[in-house]
């Protein structure tokens, strides 16, 4: 039977790595998600789990210790936050074009400058164009349960990609919450051993691993993730729909509606801030405002297809950036580009907007998204948004 | 002679599932017939570097894995995806040669103890450059050193950055003209600093550590004995090998092997083992040869005046006194206005 | 979906086969202007040149009790005329020799 259990969501993600039998994990403090690594360890030293524990030299280190590790046939599991998740950056690269399928948990945090612990995008959302799958949890349950998810998606031969497995600095990372765990038998039932291939390194069938290419290679190259990209979502889904049978959930495998039907305005969250934004769709709807929630739960891939059908259905939607993309398209975040483009060839567009809220681990209260509502009623009314980005907080917008 | 370390220190990983001994060598007739570096390489005429990976290969045999950062043992060897390494190989960053050991390692070490495969631990052999192990792939190699894994980090030393066309590395001889320290008006010597030790990175400061060596291409049955010897060691094993560089040197191709012996006969390269804290001299005491003779052989020395070649002699003579003790060098001073 | 053309093909995660005992894709015989010719008659079996060659272009045939060279992949660096301890070696300008190859004006 599964137990229920509270947890922060740095002890969930240890207790789904602990379930999936990981093989070397490769250690680095930084804050805020240290806590999982440090579970970990005492799950190491007490004998509850059977894995190389490495302590690695620096967050670049800890990728290059599971690029080997994986490529040796291990199933591997790290982790960063803020400057190390960037400091890492290097190795992103060949782990997803050597279709190694590590995993790599991101407690998210503010970059640098200066030393800031809170919460942000930012740092797991700069590398999105590495070759990774990503996405977000909103609480310490759907952590855990993205963790199993990731490993079967990620080792899944007509995939073969790494996966970053993120969460919201202290909001999830530290908060408990309660967390389902099922048993060792579901989770073996669910996730099978790795299963390295044929490419692994062993001295009974030698390989050579990356060698140099021509730069007329270098397209062909690429284009071998580009299409384990394409191959990716229905993967996705045969998982999702697999952990939901065995393991008794209910996730939607790209985007998850929250009182949409017949909404006219929604807030559209990648992570934490969801839990806040239900709360805020209830009292608005109490209040007669027809407002929902659609939570993004992969943003690579980007369920492009889907959130133009799903987001079609309304009459503005509000992003909500936690994350920052200076000079971009929409000098705002990362998300509204990545949504006004998928929405782009849809028949029905609504308007859209975005909303730059949480930056540096700031909570983004009730009281915001009553505003952020606000602004996306006037927008309707006016039949177009003032503006792609608004500041929660830093401006004064009248209704 | 420095004392033995006196803190006994188990290497951190859990014991070791290797049990091959490699034997030890005496003549040439001696050294094993199949190749596992092997003909069909991209490295220049007279490559010292690919001379010393034949060897390396040689002396580890098939049950080996080499981790490859980037440097000239990768992308000359590499190109255009086709190696000549027979035995499992995987391409490295520059900066993480020994992180990538070390996951490699570790995971055999767990997938044995799991019974997830079968066998023996393979040797595991990081190739770096001086640049990959002492500069940018310092913190990797350390740490290795430290974590105590059982692998064997080879820097393989050509004195440069040589892949990208030759520049400045931390073991650059004292004036080396390189790109990156052409001589010139305002500094003749080209190059100002004296090179790192690498060997003397790793002695005393990791405890883990049991077996240090130097060798050199100009004494091959030397070198696989002390590949073997590092391979044997339970635990990490570092292993700086010298590895004149036709190209960046500025000398005749066949001239490789005659170079590597002569900055052994100059000094300007020395034969050690440390060896669990003793010292083990190849030939001490010995009378050298004015290093003249050795910088006169390349070109990448002919802008040196005398009293440059004075600095290099001071530096070479300190040294013999004994390795381990920081030898007093020039320290650069701030250029005049 | 997608058209490569078969030269351009990179086979999956970049990882390919190791080679057997030599690499064809990578001939370097076409490299030397010089190549070294073995006195059998005075050579004594030092096996410097085996030794010493960053090819591996010298081997002991220990039937014919002589080393041999192989023509395919030696670039004609000459470190084992230099090495010589027999004076066995010497070299000879490449296409002098019926067999010689043309060498290459520029690799690739």
């Amino acid at each position: 039977m599964a137990r229920e259990v509270t947890l922060s969501g740095c002890a969930a993600s240890a207790q789904a790595v602990k379930l999936a039998r990981v093989d070397v994990i490769c250690s680095y403090p930084i804050r805020p998600y240290t806590a999982a690594m440090m579970e970990l360890a005492k799950m190491v030293a007490e004998g509850e789990l059977d894995a190389e524990f490495i302590h690695g030299e620096g967050e670049h280190a800890q990728l290059s210790v599971v690029y080997g590790a994986s490529a040796a046939g291990a199933r591997t599991f790290t982790g960063s936050s803020g400057v190390g998740v960037t400091y890492a950056m290097e190795v992103y690269s060949p782990i997803s074009g050597a279709r190694l399928p590590v995993q790599m948990m991101i407690a998210d945090r503010a970059l640098d400058p200066p030393g800031d612990f809170g919460s942000e995008h930012t740092d797991a959302m700069s590398c999105r164009d590495q070759g990774w799958m990503m996405g977000w949890a909103e609480t310490p349950q759907e952590a855990f349960d993205n963790h199993l998810i990731n490993y079967r998606i990620g080792e899944d031969k007509r995939v073969m990609l790494p996966q970053f497995v993120c969460q919201d600095g202290y909001f999830v990372s530290h908060i408990p919450g309660k967390v389902l765990l099922p048993e060792q038998a579901q989770v073996d039932e669910f996730l099978p051993a790795y299963d390295p291939g044929p490419h692994v390194l062993d001295p009974k069938h030698p390989v050579s691993h990356g060698p140099q290419i021509r730069p007329d290679q270098g397209a062909i190259m690429d284009l071998q993730r580009a299409e384990a990209f394409l191959d990716l979502p229905k993967v996705i889904e045969e998982a999702v729909d697999s952990y939901n049978r065995i393991v008794g959930r209910s996730y939607s495998p790209f985007i998850e509606e929250y009182l949409t039907d017949g909404a006219d305005i929604v807030f559209f969250v990648q992570g934490g801030h969801a839990a806040t934004a239900r709360h805020a769709v209830r009292h608005l709807r109490d209040q007669g405002v027809k407002a929902g929630l659609v939570k993004l739960r992969f943003v690579r891939p980007f369920p492009s297809r889907q959130l133009s059908e799903v987001l079609s259905k309304f009459k503005a939607v509000g992003v909500v950036e936690t994350s920052t993309s200076y000079g971009g398209s929409m000098r705002g975040g990362n998300l509204l580009p990545e949504v006004r483009a998928a929405l782009y060839d849809a028949p029905e567009r609504p308007l859209t907007t975005s909303f730059m809220a949480g930056l540096g681990g700031d909570v983004v209260p009730l009281k915001d998204f009553y505003w952020m509502a606000r602004i996306l009623s006037s927008a309707i009314k006016a039949g177009r948004v003032g503006k792609t980005v608004y500041w929660a907080g830093l401006e004064e917008v009248s209704a | 002679m420095t004392p033995a370390n006196p803190i006994p220190q188990e290497p951190s990983m859990p014991a070791t599932v290797k049990t091959q001994t490699l034997p030890l060598l005496k003549k040439l007739s001696q050294i094993p017939k199949e190749d596992y570096y092997v003909p069909g390489h991209r490295t220049c005429a007279g490559c010292g570097p690919a001379l010393q990976y034949k060897l390396v290969a040689k002396a580890a045999g098939p049950n080996t894995i080499f981790i490859g950062p980037t440097g000239c043992m990768y992308v000359a060897n590499a190109s255009y995806l086709c190696t000549p390494y027979a035995v499992p190989w995987i391409h490295a960053q520059i900066t993480n040669g020994g992180a990538v050991a070390s996951g490699i390692e570790a995971a055999f070490q767990v997938l044995l103890r799991k019974g997830k495969r079968t066998g023996e631990l393979p040797n595991i052999i990081v190739m770096a450059g001086d640049g990959g192990a002492t500069d940018i792939g310092l913190q990797a190699m350390s740490a290795l050193m430290y974590r105590g894994h059982d692998a064997l980090f080879i820097c393989y030393d050509n004195e440069s950055y040589a892949n990208t066309g030759i520049q400045t590395s931390p073991t650059t001889p004292y004036g080396g003209n390189t790109t990156f320290t052409p001589p010139g008006k305002a500094i003749p010597e080209g190059k100002r600093l004296f090179p790192k030790d690498p060997p003397q990175l790793v002695i005393g400061g990791h405890p883990a550590v049991k077996y240090v060596a130097t060798a050199s291409i100009a004494y091959p049955i030397d070198l696989i004995n002390k590949v073997r010897k590092g391979l044997n060691q339970k635990g990490p094993a570092f292993l700086h090998i010298h590895a004149p560089c036709p190209k960046g040197w500025k000398f005749d191709e066949s001239k490789t092997v005659e170079i590597a012996k002569l900055a052994v006969e100059t000094g300007m390269w020395n034969l050690y083992e440390w060896i669990d804290g003793e010292y083990k001299h190849r030939e001490r005491g010995k009378e050298l040869k004015p290093v003249g003779e050795y910088l006169k052989l390349q070109r990448r020395f002919d802008h040196l005046k005398p009293e440059h070649i004075a600095k290099l002699q001071a530096f070479v003579n300190a040294r013999q006194k004994a390795p381990g003790v920081p030898v007093k060098v020039p320290v650069p001073m701030p250029r005049e206005a | 979906m997608f058209n490569v053309p078969k030269e351009r093909a990179v086979p999956f995660g970049c990882v390919t086969p190791a080679p057997v005992g030599e690499q064809p894709a990578m001939i370097t015989g076409n490299w030397r202007e010089y190549r070294p010719v073995l006195d059998p008659t005075v050579c004594n079996l030092c096996l410097d040149c085996v030794t010493l060659c960053p090819d591996a272009c010298w081997k002991l045939d220990e039937a014919a009790e002589m080393v041999v060279w192989n023509p395919k992949y030696c670039k004609g660096c000459l470190i084992c005329v230099n090495q010589c301890t027999g004076e066995a070696l010497s070299k000879a300008y490449e296409l002098d020799f019926p067999d010689g190859v043309v060498r290459l004006e520029k690799p690739f």
